[in-house]
Parts: structure tokens; sequence; C-alpha cells
């Protein structure tokens, strides 16, 4: 399958929540609005003044929680989605320390609590549908489709109208993202996260501490093996001399200090 | 028959009361839920259990390696005496964060996965693997102190003997292990750079957790050693201590010096006097890890006096806890406003833990043959000076 994507049009959101609605439909979640992403609300739909923001996960291209994950339980597909395997996970939460968007929700609530976010209804897109949040927008303000060209229609609804600002968000984001946002609002007023790293993905972060790793047991292991050599040469030769030597005079010594 | 029952002192209702509290606080995390045992949010999903339990627990437990790869590796015999010791305490240690990862852990019975389950990607995988490797050896590196006290000799001769075969190999696989591991626990940060703030955020951040765990893993010994002189009856000779703290005061004046250019070199001295909570919790940290430590060890007469080492050794450690949850809960709070502090099971189930490992390291030093053991009523220190011991 191709690569998808979704397009978030704020300045047609009007906030009716039908995108909230479907989706803990979907996921077997109570149905209420709530103000933030949680583990019963994967999706939300945030008032910024006179604006709608709909949040939900960003499906980075290099997923900074798919990198932290130990077991491997957070993978992001082949066409787009950041998927989590409830099977392999173990429970650290180091994906909720890593996402920069504080993404992942945990279940606090239960005994054998999983992590919960959006997984762009992956399920749902293999078998030729729409993720369900699309679906239910009443006024296309949400879009799905192949990454190409939600990003030529972004673009093309971003110039053909001056109201809009001039910028998709999504695409240098954290490395580059599988949800787009186009505004008639400033982001920055929006809520919107500053990536720390600009346009670099942050598992390069880790990426490089972890590339030494190598470098360090070889290197480290050769000297540490070649310190031990020459301990214990040091301490061959000293007793091979000390035996030779003056075998009988240092016994006496040992005698008298004894 | 009354005399064999143990007698009832102080310190040991204090203990029986620690572990029926501990107790209740791990029914509560086991069977009532996160929300009754711990203040975990999705802001702050790691808190005192991964700040204090899995990276102080680790980082304590740094003597172990630094001293068998001084006695093995590097030939000073002179710190043998302490070997032992020291190789417990670190595996007491790791036990320590193994049991603590149980409650840490949302689903714990999976906490094989990563042997299964791998990505070579994660900081946290190479950690895992790390500690679970470095946990066998050092169970491995210690396990002549139980294998001696076997009846059957035959069985005891075969062991040590291969034992003292592979222990080379043991003791280099462990240097390695804990080296690369303990500046690991320092790159679980380096992903979350927008979130750790940025007193704390380094691109070096494993340099400095490497830097930090062998002089704290040398207090950490230090004080355990003293506290093992006062109340139990073995000899150590003081010399070794003193030795071991100029060395500890060196390394922790090389960490202050490449802390203070990393902060430079991050831009970050701008928030060394802005007013806000996590300025002093920083001064905190630097005072006790660094500043006193390494004012008062270069005095000769503090590290001469068994009593005043064993509390600098104690503000070291202190110090280095300071650190691991600044890095860890202080910084993180800071950017997500999450407010984290935790809830008392959390308090009581991580102290419990500790005491169990204390108490196993003192029935040890008892009844095996870890510290070599005092002649009745002499002397409890063995002074290299003239002047009379304290404790």
């Amino acid at each position: 399958m191709e690569k998808k994507a979704i397009l978030v049009d704020i300045k047609r959101c009007v906030g009716c929540q039908s995108c909230e609605q479907a989706c803990q439909r979907v996921h077997g979640f109570p149905e209420q609005h709530q103000a933030h992403l949680s583990d019963t609300a994967l999706t939300v739909v945030e008032q910024h003044g006179e604006k709608f923001v709909r949040r939900m996960c960003l499906h980075c291209e290099d997923p900074a929680c798919a990198s932290a994950c130990l077991v491997g339980a957070l993978k992001k597909s082949s066409f787009g989605p950041v998927t989590y395997d409830a099977k392999k996970c173990m429970g650290c939460r180091y994906c909720m320390i890593a996402c920069p968007q504080a993404v992942p929700k945990y279940e606090w609530s239960k005994l054998a609590p999983y992590v919960k976010k959006c997984d762009m209804c992956a399920e749902r897109q293999a078998a030729g549908e729409k993720p369900a949040c699309v679906e239910a927008c009443p006024l296309d303000a949400s879009t799905v489709g192949n990454r190409e060209d939600i990003l030529k229609e972004a673009w093309s609804r971003v110039r053909s109208d001056s109201s809009y600002v001039p910028r998709v968000y999504g695409v240098e984001e954290f490395g580059g993202t599988s949800v787009f946002y186009i505004s008639d609002v400033a982001f920055e007023e929006l809520g919107f996260v500053k990536p720390a790293l600009g346009s670099q993905p942050l598992p390069t972060l880790s990426a490089a501490a972890l590339g030494e790793t190598p470098t360090v047991v070889l290197v480290g292991g050769s000297m540490l093996a070649a310190l031990y050599w020459i301990t214990q040469r040091r301490r061959d030769v000293a007793l091979a001399e000390s035996h030779t030597a003056q075998p009988k005079q240092t016994e006496k010594i040992d005698e008298g200090r004894s | 028959m009354a005399a064999k029952l143990p007698k009832l002192t102080l310190w040991r209702a204090i203990t029986a009361i620690i572990f029926m509290v501990g107790a209740y606080a791990a029914y509560l995390r086991f069977f009532i839920g996160w929300q009754a045992s711990t203040n975990l949010t999705d802001a702050q999903p790691w808190g005192l259990w991964v700040g204090f339990g899995t990276l102080c627990g680790v980082g304590l437990s740094a003597g172990g390696f630094g001293l068998a790869g001084a006695v093995y590796l590097l030939g000073m015999e002179r710190y043998r005496p302490i070997l032992r010791a020291s190789i417990l305490l670190s595996f007491l240690g790791y036990s320590t964060v193994c049991t603590g990862m149980l409650y840490e852990l949302g689903l714990p019975w999976r906490i094989w996965h990563p042997l299964i389950y791998w990505n070579g990607h994660s900081v946290l995988f190479d950690v895992s693997m790390c500690v679970m490797a470095y946990t066998s050896v050092l169970a491995l590196e210690f396990s002549p102190s139980l294998i001696e006290k076997l009846p059957w000799k035959a069985a005891r001769d075969f062991y040590l003997h291969w034992h003292h075969k592979v222990l080379i190999a043991l003791v280099l696989a462990g240097v390695l292990l804990s080296s690369m591991h303990q500046s690991f626990l320092g790159g679980l940060f380096l992903i979350a750079k927008g979130k750790v703030y940025p007193l704390w955020y380094s691109p070096y951040l494993t340099t400095m957790f490497y830097l930090s765990a062998i002089p704290a893993g040398i207090a950490m010994l230090i004080v355990a050693l003293y506290l093992c002189v006062r109340s139990l009856n073995v000899r150590i000779e003081y010399s070794i201590l003193e030795e071991l703290s100029r060395v500890m005061g060196i390394m922790l004046g090389v960490y202050g010096i490449f802390r203070a250019i990393d902060l430079w070199r991050n831009h970050a001295l701008q928030y060394l006097f802005t007013r806000r909570i996590e300025t002093a919790y920083f001064w905190l940290e630097i005072m006790l890890l660094v500043i006193i430590p390494v004012a008062l060890l270069s005095q000769s007469k503090i590290r001469n006096t068994p009593r005043a080492l064993y509390w600098t050794c104690a503000t070291v450690v202190m110090g280095f806890m300071a650190n691991r949850l600044n890095v860890s809960i202080t910084a993180i709070d800071a950017t997500t406003g999450a407010n984290y502090s935790p809830k008392w099971p959390e308090l009581a189930l991580t102290l419990a833990v500790v005491t169990a490992a204390a108490v196993a390291f003192r029935l040890a030093v008892i009844h095996l043959d870890i510290l070599p053991k005092n002649e009745p009523k002499s002397a409890r220190w063995i002074m290299n000076s003239a002047e009379p011991a304290e404790a």
C-alpha cells in the first residue's frame, strides 16, 4: 500500500466533535468529549480562542516513541501509521518520555495497563476504509489520501487562499509526519509544539550515542585486556626475579618480618 | 527456649515496621492500582521508582566494577580485602533494581520480553540487556563466597577451580557491561530533548552519568563499610578507605569541571541564577555532589577521620541521588508542568526494598567470609595514623 497521510484543515473545522465520537465508537470507549488526549480519547478537539484544533498522534516519519520502545511494540508501518502491539509491551512507559507531543497515554486506572494512542485506524485502512475520524468529518476538515497527493492538496489550499498561513505543519517538524495541518491562524498561537531539533528527527540523538557502542566495546575491551596482560606480566616478572635472584635471603627477610 | 528467639531491638522493630508498611504498599500497587499507590501521570510517567529505584540503584552499585577492575585488571592488590564487600554491595544493588522493576513496569510478568523482542535503536533495550547480563556476572563473581560454605568438598573444589579459570573474563565483561549501561542510563534522556530542562540536558549526558557513577559507587561503598565496622565485628585497614576517598575526590573534581564546561557549551549558564525552583534543586545537587565533598576531601584531616569521611561520603551519595532525581523528575516536571511528588506507597516500597538489601548485606557479612573478622573484643579500627578511632 502507498503511504497514507491525513490533512487537518483548521480553517474548516467548526468543532462539532464528530471525529472524537467516531474514534471512541471504533475503539469501544465511552462517547464523551474530553479536554485533552487521554487513554479513552485518542483524538480531541481543543478550542483556542475562536479556533478548533483536532489533536491526535502525528505519526512521525521517524518516530521517537518507536525508536525508544525497547521491545519494538511501537512501529512505523510502511503505509504511514505508527502502530502499537499490545502483546509485546511491558509497560515501561519510555515511549511517553520520548514523544515530544506527549501523545501516548497510559491506562493508569487498570491493573494491567496498556499504552493508548491513535493508530490512524491502520486495520481499517488496510481493509481499504478511511480512518474513522476522517470518515465522520462532515465538513472535510480532515482528509485522508496518499501522502504525496495530500501534501499537494495542502499546498494548493494554502496557495489559493491568502487567509491561510503559508505553511504546512508536519512537512519538516520532527523530520516530517503523516498528519499535516494547515491553518489561518499562526501555529504558535494554537499550542503547536516547536520541535527541539527543527526538522531533524529526535531518534538521531540516541542513534549518535548508540552508534559508539561497537567502538567502545572493541577499544575498551582490548584496552582492558592489555591492562590485565601488563599487570600479569609485571607480577610474573617480579615473582621470577624474587625466586632467581636471592631466594634464600628473601625467605629470611620474610621470616624476620613475621 | 526463649534464648533462641531473636532479641527485639529498636532497629529490628523499625525494620519490621518498614517491611510491613512496604507489604501494604505492594498490596496497593498490585491489587488496588496505580492511582492508589502512585502520583504518576501521563505528563510524568517515570517518578520516584524509575528515578530512584533504577537510576540511583544502578549508579550507587558502581563500586563493584570499579574495585573488581582495579584489583584484577590493574593489579591493585591493596584493595583486595574490600573486594568481596564491594561486589556483594553491587550485586545487592542490582538485585534491588530488578525487584524494583517488578513494580515499576506496568506488566511486570513480561520483564523477560527484551530477551526475545529486540529493538537495537532503543537506548533502554541496551540498558536492559546490560543490566541483565551484568547482574548475572555479579552473581557469578559473588558465588564463591556462598559455594565455599558448602559442606561437600569435591563439589566445592570443582566449582572454585572452574570459577578461577573464567574469573578474569567475567571481570572484563563486567567492567565493559557496567561502563556501557551506566552511561546509557543518561542516554535514556537524550531523545527527550525538548522535555529536559536545559540545566540538565546535554548531548554528553552519557559521559556525565558515567563520570558521576564511579565516585558515587565508591562513596556508597565507604558508607557501607563504615557502617559494617561500626555495627559488626569486622576489621578494615583504614588506609584503604582513605586512599579510595582521595581517588573519589579527584573523580568528583573532574566531574565538576566537565559539568561546568558542558553547561557553558550548551549555553545553559543563563539558567544558573534564574528565579525558579529548578535553580534551587540544581544548586542543592551541585553543592552536595561536587562543591562540599571536593572541599572536604582535599583536607587530609577529613580523609583521615573515619566519622568525617563517612559523612562526606553520605553527602556524595545524597548529591548523586539529587542529580538522578533532578534529571528524571525535576527536569521533566519543569517543561511538562506535571508537578509530581511521590505518594507515600512509592516511598514505602522503595524504602522496603532498600532495607531488604541492607539486611541481606548485614546477614552476608555476618555469616559469610566477606570482610576479615575481628578477634573478639579487639580495637575496631586498625589505624595507620596514631589518632584513635572515633567509631
